[in-house]
């Protein structure tokens, strides 16, 4: 083993080995498996090692989950191409759902109190039915915690698309859970 | 009951905190008295909850970590088989329960128990966020740290101006006993220092194990083992600024 490899390699556990967690997340959101969540972070990492030189001491958690967010596309397209919607639009089926749940007007707080009693299993399911561009930015907010900006470096996305698309996730959702069926 | 899409990507910037104290204090007071901006706050407040209810479960298998490190032993540059991050977990362990060296590993170690068990928590440091418990770069920091935690008085040199700045300090535990462990950093590399109360039991040594150097000797009251995966000569030269500097003027 040569020096460079075993430096690279503690370099590769102080950077990115800290956000396994966040990495597994990310993937299992996206994919929506976790089967599938470990196979994109076991790729993600073998990456995050290749190219641990091009790391220059910024963030290393936006770091690590940049590489996790563009391995979980690349996987997608490789391994669920059909399933799939990795285009910015809503789709019809979503749009037709929005606009029902905008004319049914409900009162806010039984809204509140429906999403509340959501069962875990509800919830992943009505994030799965989003667009991956829209479930990607939702995640980053909601599960990461990062903010607009980070997002938008992260999804490669002017600001102004995180925050409609953050918005048109969270209506979707809201509209689903709401419902209590998708 | 909705609001504009002007008022909802508002909304959204209020709850994430993307909004300045100003804004923010100028949303709120709009929000006092809209019913329908408050409910839709509050539902979304119940959405984050729910996205974030079962996060306590939503972890990795407790195992990915190491088929991750084996990963790269296979799939990482050429020459490279040993999966040798992936066993320092259990290598430690092991180390610790059968005070004995893993067979091989340190044919010509004088101690081959802990020299392994040394290197076994300088990887495991490596593998922590942080290599140190303590950070600082001042000896006058450093030891008093060291109070109450070990049963001695660690020998504790910055040697930035040899090109070993002294980053910090933490215990390592060898064979059941808590031990002082210096970090220093050299370039890209960590350099751990341990230092054990084993009067003359350490004769002078250099070994490698799994791709660290081990470079072990005795003042005659403390026993100093230095691990770091530097090239060889770096770690002798670690070694006698260290040894110049405690033997003090």
């Amino acid at each position: 083993m040569s020096v460079d490899d075993t430096s690279d390699k503690a370099r590769f556990a102080e950077v990115f080995l800290p956000h396994l967690v966040d990495a597994y997340r990310l993937a299992r959101w996206l994919s929506g498996s976790r089967a599938d969540a470990e196979d994109i972070v076991q790729e993600a990492s073998l990456r995050a090692f290749k190219s641990i030189r091009t790391f220059s001491g910024g963030n290393p958690r936006a770091w690590a989950l940049t590489i996790v967010r563009n391995t979980s596309y690349s996987w997608l397209a490789k391994n669920r191409p059909s399933a799939v919607v990795l285009t910015g639009d809503l789709g019809a089926a979503a749009e037709e759902r929005l606009e029902r749940a905008d004319a049914s007007d409900p009162a806010p707080t039984p809204e509140a109190a429906l999403i509340a009693k959501a069962e875990a299993a509800e919830v992943r399911q009505a994030v799965a039915e989003l667009p991956v561009p829209f479930r990607e930015i939702l995640v980053l907010r909601e599960i990461h915690e990062l903010d607009y900006r980070a997002i938008s470096e992260i999804a490669q996305v002017p600001i102004g698309t995180v925050m409609s698309r953050l918005a048109r996730a969270r209506r979707l959702l809201i509209a689903t859970l709401q419902r209590g069926e998708p | 009951m909705t609001v504009s899409e002007q008022d909802e990507l508002l909304l959204n910037a209020y709850l994430d905190g993307e909004l300045d104290a100003m804004e923010a204090a100028r949303f709120e007071q709009r929000i006092a008295s809209d019913p329908a901006l408050i409910g839709q706050l509050n539902t979304r407040k119940a959405l984050s909850a729910a996205l974030r209810s079962d996060l306590d479960e939503d972890l990795p298998p407790p195992d990915l970590r190491r088929r991750i490190l084996a990963g790269l032993g296979e799939g990482g540059r050429s020459g490279d088989k040993a999966p040798w991050r992936a066993m320092a977990a259990s290598f430690l362990i092991g180390a610790l329960l059968a005070g004995t060296a893993s067979l091989g590993l340190l044919r010509s170690s004088p101690s081959p128990g802990i020299a392994d068990a040394i290197v076994s928590a300088h990887i495991r440091a490596l593998m922590a966020p942080q290599p140190i418990d303590v950070a600082s770069s001042d000896h006058h920091t450093v030891k008093p740290w060291f109070n109450g935690k070990i049963a001695f008085a660690p020998v504790v040199e910055d040697l930035a101006a040899d090109g070993f700045p002294l980053a910090g300090a933490r215990i390592d535990v060898i064979g059941l006993e808590p031990t002082a462990t210096l970090v220093y950093r050299h370039g890209n590399h960590v350099i751990s220092l341990t230092e054990m109360p084993r009067a003359g039991a350490v004769p002078s040594s250099l070994t490698a194990a799994r791709g660290y150097n081990v470079l072990a000797w005795s003042d005659g009251k403390i026993g100093y083992w230095a691990v770091s995966d530097t090239a060889t000569d770096e770690l002798r030269n670690f070694v006698s600024k260290f040894q110049a500097a405690s033997a003090g003027p």
